[in-house]
């Protein structure tokens, strides 16, 4: 770095060392844990109140310097490498449940209050917040709903976008501004909400939201069937989709998958095959209804076995479904929105595209919702892995297109994500989002190319 | 432009027979539900088709016109009043269902198909609509998305903006986006989701692709009657506290009984104090164990009496009576002004009661029509509006209603929408830097500010927009030429 950028630097530095103290403050070495797919930022600043927060993108902002934010890390591979990154900026520290009174399932938290944290304060009032991201032992409110992450309850409860009903966000000049409300019904003004979950930070940052909350399920339970074919398999899904059976789950996952899932859960009946796992809540007696129609459903779609999972292994099951990786090092997510009827397309053509470019292929899809995560993985030479990973992405991102969907890179690494495009192809609304980014942010200082469409 | 080349610019792309120029024929567009204030157009024109929506769009933008979209009408903020004359676009015409995918449980349609028709179309397959706002069978879809419309059923299954997942738009360049798609997640912006609610200041929707539900397996619907507001309101926090989450919780008071029973006497006993419309959707199992527990719940707050649809029919009896209520307020008032506000469910008791604290202070009644189950509040405020002043005396009560309503925590509007009517409320909620945040955003659509000029924030008030040039005026009395002819009522 030239003479004179060392002095903005160490000035910039000063300051955000006086805003959040030097203890607060890391650079060097310790800042390269907060590396960026391969950038790594010069300070990393950990602010604890909304006025750090400010002051500290205020500052950035009147430097230009790029900033990106940070909660648990756990999402931190979405997105493409950024174009340039100066300040990390962690919000762990804002981590205080604001209000919560549960005769309103109503609750508002900073962004920092890690998801798993907060799950078990709000059980102490028989009440959950409907979200069900990979990680949720680290990830935080605030990450969640930048990246919109969401988990397979999404059938049932949909995402962030939603239970958020108000959020406070910080700008990118550091001024603060509200969005929605604290109550449930709400449409004075624009949805602004809408417009912050889910753009990976690059329109300002959350500092804290509101949320609608459920009442957890007196019972819940899951049904298992595995199916010798996944036409069989998708047969049964869309039966239990056309049928007035309410499930908070229904997941359909791919032989490979299923091998590492039924390990990590420690299940002692394998089976074989595509396995269909479908999760009811509810009151004691519909939840047992409902799993034997359901079970009456894959039975005569053809299931091969048919079981309800061992009392007690639940929780470890959804969790590994949830955190479900690509195996070995240097693989790639690929997450593909594709419709119910094209799921055993997908898997078929998933495994057809992993065959020709040499590579292992998980598949684990959101039946209901019709969200498809391919988990790729390989071996060889890292450089060599990367080609073949990026003509894989490229496939099946064509195959989704072609069944009126799309494919995003969840994770992947930088050199993958600088050969395709990690997001796809944003449509006629680009120019209209471009436009929107340059009036939320116009020197481009929040999370800068990380977005759709390079935004 | 002058009137006549401007006439003859949009019959080329509409068809003559589909501008309209006739003054008796434009005063049908000069008042939407928001029946107290009124605004005639310059002209209308109902296009067929997104072609013409973006050539008449862009017929305006060239010309410097202001233009306001219109779906069915109903609106209750004054959402489709031309405030600065213009061209009303009238989505009517465009009415069709164009896709129905009950594998993917997908329906693209034109945004001026009415509500109702579209869970009519899909019922035979077990499949339904789920937004369901009371004016279902008048209102256009379009509409609903401009405000993102609400309804007794959002409190299971959500408002419009979750059951949307894409649209085609106009913007007011006269260009045509597609927002969201047909699958879920999108990558960039949720457009669709910031367009949804947007009152019709973004553009012009002209396609909507919505999910469609399976219809549940079991439904019972049950009348609960008490002799007090206090007690109807503990049965709703209890079933609440109980974890039970019904498809709807509907509350209404003595005076709102009286005006639905002498309207169409939906069988609500007349000398209750408030009744709970209570209806449990979902698997057989589950909704009848649930009935047992809701009615317990009443009995430990002195439920008086309880009524259990037996059939469809007894079904759609007790809803109408819900669902007619607004119109009843007919049967016990000349003219009546509905609120919108939202409180935490924990303050209604408290609001209710500083709602009869003001109704008794401005001497006017308020009948209250709720739901219950998300403390959206429906205070309607009886008037006559043949008496001179009683019109603005409403209004004053209605302002000092949501005060009220923010104070508690809550907010001005829940379903209805801002519109023309509340838009002097905004700074109650939001500060200068939220509604710059809004603006903001609102530049990027609507750069300069043509498509519904007027709504939603407040206005910097100058002679410009009080009276002189500005084209709103209060209704009043004044008959249409149907009444002074003779040939029609106002009912």
């Amino acid at each position: 770095m030239r003479n004179a950028e060392c002095g903005i630097m160490d000035e910039l530095r000063k300051h955000l060392e006086s805003i959040v103290g030097p203890e607060h403050l890391q650079v060097g070495d310790r800042a390269a844990e907060y590396a960026v797919d391969d950038r790594q930022p010069e300070t990393v600043v950990f602010p604890e109140t909304v006025e750090e927060v400010s002051a500290a993108l205020a500052i950035c902002h009147e430097t230009r310097v790029a900033v990106v934010p940070w909660g648990g890390g756990t999402m931190m591979g979405l997105g493409n490498p950024p174009t340039r990154l100066s300040v990390v900026m962690v919000l762990t520290r804002l981590n205080k449940i604001l209000d919560f009174e549960p005769a309103d399932m109503t609750s508002t938290i900073q962004a920092g209050v890690n998801l798993d944290a907060y799950q078990e304060v709000l059980s102490r009032s028989g009440q959950f917040l409907a979200l069900d991201p990979p990680r949720a032992e680290r990830a935080t409110i605030g990450g969640i709903l930048a990246s919109n992450a969401s988990g397979p309850r999404r059938l049932r409860y949909g995402t962030a976008r939603d239970l958020v009903i108000g959020a406070r966000i910080v700008q990118a000049d550091g001024v603060v501004t509200k969005a929605g409300a604290k109550v449930v019904k709400n449409v004075t003004g624009y949805d602004m909400n809408k417009l912050y979950v889910g753009s990976l930070g690059t329109l300002g940052v959350i500092v804290d939201a509101s949320v609608r909350l459920h009442p957890i399920p007196p019972s819940r339970g899951t049904l298992l069937a595995a199916f010798g074919n996944v036409r069989s398999a998708q047969a049964a899904i869309l039966r239990i989709l056309d049928s007035p059976l309410v499930p908070s789950a229904v997941e359909l996952i791919a032989p490979l998958a299923w091998a590492q899932v039924s390990r990590l859960s420690d299940l002692s009946a394998p089976g074989e095959g595509f396995v269909l796992a479908v999760e009811m809540a509810s009151i004691q007696e519909a939840v047992a209804a409902q799993l034997a129609a359901a079970r009456k459903i894959c039975a005569e779609a053809g299931a091969a076995e048919v079981w309800a999972i061992e009392t007690g292994k639940e929780k470890a099951f959804w969790r590994a479904v949830r955190d479900f990786q690509p195996d070995g090092e240097g693989g790639a997510i690929l997450k593909a929105s594709l419709l119910p009827g094209s799921l055993a397309q997908a898997c078929l053509v998933g495994l057809r595209v992993a065959d020709r470019t040499g590579l292992r292929l998980a598949v684990i899809a959101e039946a209901g919702t019709a969200v498809v995560r391919y988990f790729l993985a390989g071996d060889g030479p890292a450089e060599e892995r990367d080609g073949r990973i990026a003509a894989a992405v490229s496939a099946l991102r064509e195959f989704a297109a072609r069944s009126r969907g799309h494919l995003v890179l969840e994770a992947a690494s930088a050199r993958v994500k600088r050969s395709v495009d990690v997001w796809g192809p944003v449509g006629t609304s680009l120019p209209l989002m471009q436009r929107i980014k340059a009036a939320f942010d116009p020197r481009g200082i929040l999370n800068p190319g990380r977005f759709a469409g390079g935004l | 432009m002058e009137r006549e080349p401007l006439i003859r610019s949009l019959a080329e792309v509409v068809g003559p027979e589909h501008v309209i120029s006739d003054p008796d024929e434009l005063r049908v567009y000069e008042v939407d539900g928001l029946t107290m204030y009124r605004a005639v157009p310059d002209l209308v024109v109902l296009p067929k088709g997104t072609p013409q929506v973006a050539a008449v769009v862009r017929i305006c933008a060239r010309e410097g016109i202001p233009f306001v979209p219109r779906g069915a009408g109903t609106g209750l903020s004054g959402g489709a009043l031309p405030l600065k004359g213009g061209v009303v676009i009238g989505l009517s015409r465009m009415d069709r269902i164009l896709e129905v995918d009950y594998v993917n449980q997908r329906a693209v349609v034109e945004p001026g198909l009415v509500n109702l028709w579209l869970s009519n179309a899909v019922g035979p397959q077990g499949y339904c609509y789920a937004p369901d706002p009371s004016s279902q069978g008048a209102c256009s879809l379009g509409g609903n998305v401009a405000e993102n419309a609400g309804g007794p059923h959002c409190l299971k299954y959500g408002v419009t903006t979750n059951h949307v997942l894409g649209l085609e738009v106009v913007l007011p360049s006269g260009e045509v986006v597609e927002l969201g798609g047909w699958s879920v997640d999108p990558p960039g912006y949720d457009l669709a989701g910031v367009f949804v609610g947007s009152e019709g200041t973004f553009g012009i929707v002209t396609r909507i692709v919505v999910r469609l539900l399976k219809r549940p397996e079991a439904v019972k619907t049950m009348l609960l009657v008490f002799e007090t507001i206090e007690d109807a309101s503990a049965t709703v926090s209890g079933i609440i506290g109980r974890g039970i989450v019904p498809a709807a919780i509907e509350m209404m008071d003595r005076l709102s009984i009286e005006a639905v029973e002498k309207g169409m006497q939906a069988g609500y006993p007349r000398d209750a104090g408030a009744v709970l419309l209570v209806e449990l959707d979902g698997p057989r199992a589950e909704v009848e164990a649930l009935v047992g527990s809701v009615i317990e719940v009443g009995r430990d707050m002195r439920l008086r009496e309880v009524r259990i649809a037996r059939d469809e029919a007894e079904r759609t009896r007790l809803w109408k009576g819900r669902k007619g209520a607004f119109a009843a307020m007919g049967q016990i008032s000349p003219a009546y002004y509905v609120q919108d506000g939202v409180i935490p469910r924990t303050q209604l008791l408290r609001i209710l009661g500083e709602i009869e604290a003001l109704s008794r202070r401005h001497g006017l009644r308020v009948a209250n029509v709720f739901h219950a189950g998300d403390g959206n509040l429906h205070p309607l405020i009886l008037y006559d509006n043949r008496v001179e002043g009683e019109a603005e005396k409403a209004e004053q009560l209605g302002a000092e209603i949501m005060k009220r309503c923010i104070a508690a925590g809550g907010s001005i509007t829940g379903e209805h929408g801002v519109g023309f009517e509340k838009r002097d409320f905004m700074p109650l909620m939001y500060t200068p830097a939220d509604l710059e945040a809004m603006l903001r955003l609102k530049r990027v659509w609507n750069p300069d500010g043509l498509c519904n000029p007027g709504k939603i924030f407040p206005v910097a008030k100058s002679c410009v927009e009080v009276g002189r040039a500005g084209r709103v005026q209060p209704s009043g009395s004044a008959p249409h030429r149907i009444e002074r002819e003779g040939l029609g009522e106002r009912y």
